[in-house]
């Protein structure tokens, strides 16, 4: 299992596209992912859950993901987040 | 007077008043199941769902250049494709007995209260999205059940702001004019089924809703692509004179529907529809085809989160096998690129699909796939007169190859004990240049051929029609397309077997006269088509077209 706490850095926060990019690439990888957000705690593979945490610019979120390809899916959300999602 | 553009479905025109269709209320009952409905009732969620998806994907294909509406889409696949969601419906339904449309509104509420009790507006209107994939997904599941059309004659033009394949097929048994929608695409199956109709029809009309009100006055030229709302006299005036010689063109047609397509001199011409989807079939029937010389398989696998069954095929082929019997349904084998079976097939990314793994290459890769489909129509030939044919044929080493296939195919039913019809007809689409080059061996090996002029002309020419640059270069009759199809036409012959042009070729009045002249025994042409080409056989003299086709070539010959 990996746990790792990130901070959103794109202004928009996570609104729609940006779920939609993190639940298409968690998709991909076998390893279960979640997301904490404060004392929520959702299945990172559910568009419905990640929008749900309205997590805004400058929030904290832990992902952990658990599974044979876990370091892989982790790397691929980070590098995401890091990407502001193309947004700026 | 508001005109307004949109992309055409249909040409024709169509003049009446507005009735628009509001976005139903959609009325959800709290029904609830018995313990034995369980399983169909999660397999019905699970259809209904993935019917959706479909609808979507159709959607963003069309949308490539709006890349907003198109993200907004892809959040919504994703939202009905959702882990949580998929579950927890099933979970509902077969834990607390509740019909799935329950279920679902259950659900989509909870959420959308979710986001309406948030702080910050930004993530709250989101709701949005989910309020639109419910409506989405119920209006699906309720359609069959509800007539939400009401009144309508034949001066109403329907204005909606979508329409699903199924309503159409309603609102055309009303009789109605015209149909115009805010959204949809020219390529979705509503549009499809409008077109077989001949029903005038626009869509992706902006700001169509705003600007309608109940009862204007409507123009919808579905020639020009655009809507007339309250047009001036003059524009009445100009647009009546149309619409008068339209229905005189459509009663003239109307008289010939009994009558079988054959030249002035009495040359009989076969004369078949191309279908793209099974819904198509009630104009096939309505406008008399002498069957289907065109069958396309392609919406099978299309967008398919997995292959479909030799069950779930045979099923298709059968019912439109039936309906046409004792004429025949020309089936063709899986025609699309390897770039559209992406979701199905690891294809690795191809530079060039055009020139890739495509039509029969496909086939003869996945020989399992291939056998699925030959199994499934072999079956359906005992149901009435099926030919199967192949695609992107470009030598007769594939045809000889597909037909040791196919016999693989038969010995394996017979040990299966399942019944089928082994006496097929085989043939080859004649689409790539070095196909028709060499017809004479292929057509050794085959029952029939059938030229498929859109990518024979692509082919030859080196010309991507749809790329607007280079248009120009997209001629049909050019000589050496012309060459081909006589060549191809004389050496079916020469092997006494028939040809059929099925491209676009054959829907286009203009080229008719040339391919009776050039021998063609059979055209295949859209259901919409049917009566336009039939009227313009009945006025052709076959020895005439012979002279003229040989007129064109001592013309286009000399022009060197």
């Amino acid at each position: 299992m990996i746990r790792k706490t990130i901070e959103i850095v794109n202004k928009l926060g996570m609104h729609a596209r940006p779920a939609t990019m993190i639940v298409k690439a968690a998709t991909k990888y076998r390893s279960d992912f979640r997301i904490i957000k404060d004392d929520m705690e959702i299945n990172g593979k559910s568009i419905m859950g990640v929008m749900t945490l309205a997590a805004e610019f400058g929030s904290e979120l832990d992902l952990i993901a658990d599974g044979p390809d876990e370091e892989y899916l982790i790397k691929e959300i980070t590098e995401l987040f890091a990407s502001k999602f193309g947004e700026e | 007077m508001i005109i307004l553009k949109g992309a055409s479905v249909s040409t024709g025109i169509a003049i009446g008043k507005a009735k628009i269709i509001e976005k139903e209320v959609l009325q959800i009952t709290r029904k609830s199941i018995k313990d034995h409905e369980i399983e169909t009732e999660i397999e019905k969620f699970e259809k209904s769902v993935s019917h959706v998806l479909n609808d979507i994907d159709l959607l963003i294909k069309d949308l490539a250049q709006s890349k907003d509406h198109a993200d907004i889409l892809t959040t919504h696949k994703m939202i009905l494709i959702d882990p949580e969601f998929t579950s927890k419906i099933k979970r509902s339904i077969s834990e607390e007995l509740m019909s799935m449309e329950h279920a679902i509104s259950e659900h989509f509420n909870e959420i959308v209260d979710i986001f309406n009790n948030m702080k910050d507006d930004f993530f709250s209107q989101r709701s949005s999205d989910y309020e639109d994939v419910a409506y989405r997904l119920l209006s699906h599941i309720l359609d069959k059940s509800t007539d939400r059309f009401g009144n309508l004659d034949e001066n109403s033009v329907l204005i909606m702001e979508d329409i699903s394949p199924s309503s159409v097929t309603k609102v055309f048994a009303k009789n109605i004019c015209g149909l115009c929608t805010e959204k949809g695409s020219k390529n979705a199956h509503s549009s499809i089924i409008a077109r077989s109709m001949n029903l005038p029809m626009l869509v992706a009309v902006h700001g169509l809703l705003e600007n309608v009100k109940e009862n204007d006055n409507i123009i919808i030229d579905g020639n020009a692509g655009k809507i007339v709302i309250s047009p001036d006299k003059k524009t009445i005036g100009k647009y009546s004179k149309i619409l008068e010689q339209q229905k005189k063109e459509i009663h003239k047609l109307k008289k010939i529907l009994n009558i079988k397509a054959e030249t002035s001199d009495g040359k009989k011409i076969k004369l078949m529809s191309n279908i793209e989807i099974p819904e198509e079939i009630d104009q096939v029937i309505k406008n008399r085809s002498e069957g289907i010389g065109l069958f396309r398989t392609e919406f099978l696998f299309m967008d398919a989160d997995e292959f479909p069954t030799e069950e779930q095929q045979y099923q298709i082929y059968r019912k439109i096998t039936e309906r046409c019997a004792p004429e025949p349904v020309v089936i063709r084998t899986i025609d699309v690129g390897g770039d559209k079976l992406s979701k199905l097939l690891n294809i690795g990314h191809e530079l060039n699909p055009n020139l890739g793994c495509r039509g029969i290459r496909i086939s003869l890769e996945y020989v399992s796939v291939f056998k699925t489909q030959i199994k499934a129509i072999l079956r359906a030939n005992t149901k009435g007169n099926v030919k199967m044919m192949f695609p992107m044929i470009s030598c007769v080493s594939e045809v000889l190859k597909a037909k040791k296939i196919i016999e693989e195919c038969k010995s394996e039913l017979k040990e299966q004990n399942i019944s089928f019809n082994p006496a097929i007809g085989i043939g080859a689409m004649i689409e790539i240049p070095s196909a028709a080059i060499t017809s004479d061996d292929i057509a050794k090996e085959c029952d029939f051929l059938s030229i498929g002029t859109n990518d024979l002309v692509q082919y030859t020419l080196a010309v991507d029609r749809d790329n607007e640059t280079v248009s120009d270069y997209y001629q049909p009759s050019h000589l050496s397309v012309l060459r081909l199809i006589k060549m191809t036409i004389e050496n079916a012959h020469s092997h006494n077997i028939k040809v059929a042009v099925c491209g676009e070729m054959a829907s286009e009045k203009k080229y008719i006269q040339l391919l009776i002249g050039l021998g063609i025994d059979e055209l295949s042409v859209s259901p919409g088509r049917l009566l336009v080409i039939k009227n313009e056989i009945l006025q052709i003299d076959s020895g005439k077209a012979e002279e003229l086709a040989g007129k064109i070539f001592s013309a286009l010959e000399g022009e060197k």
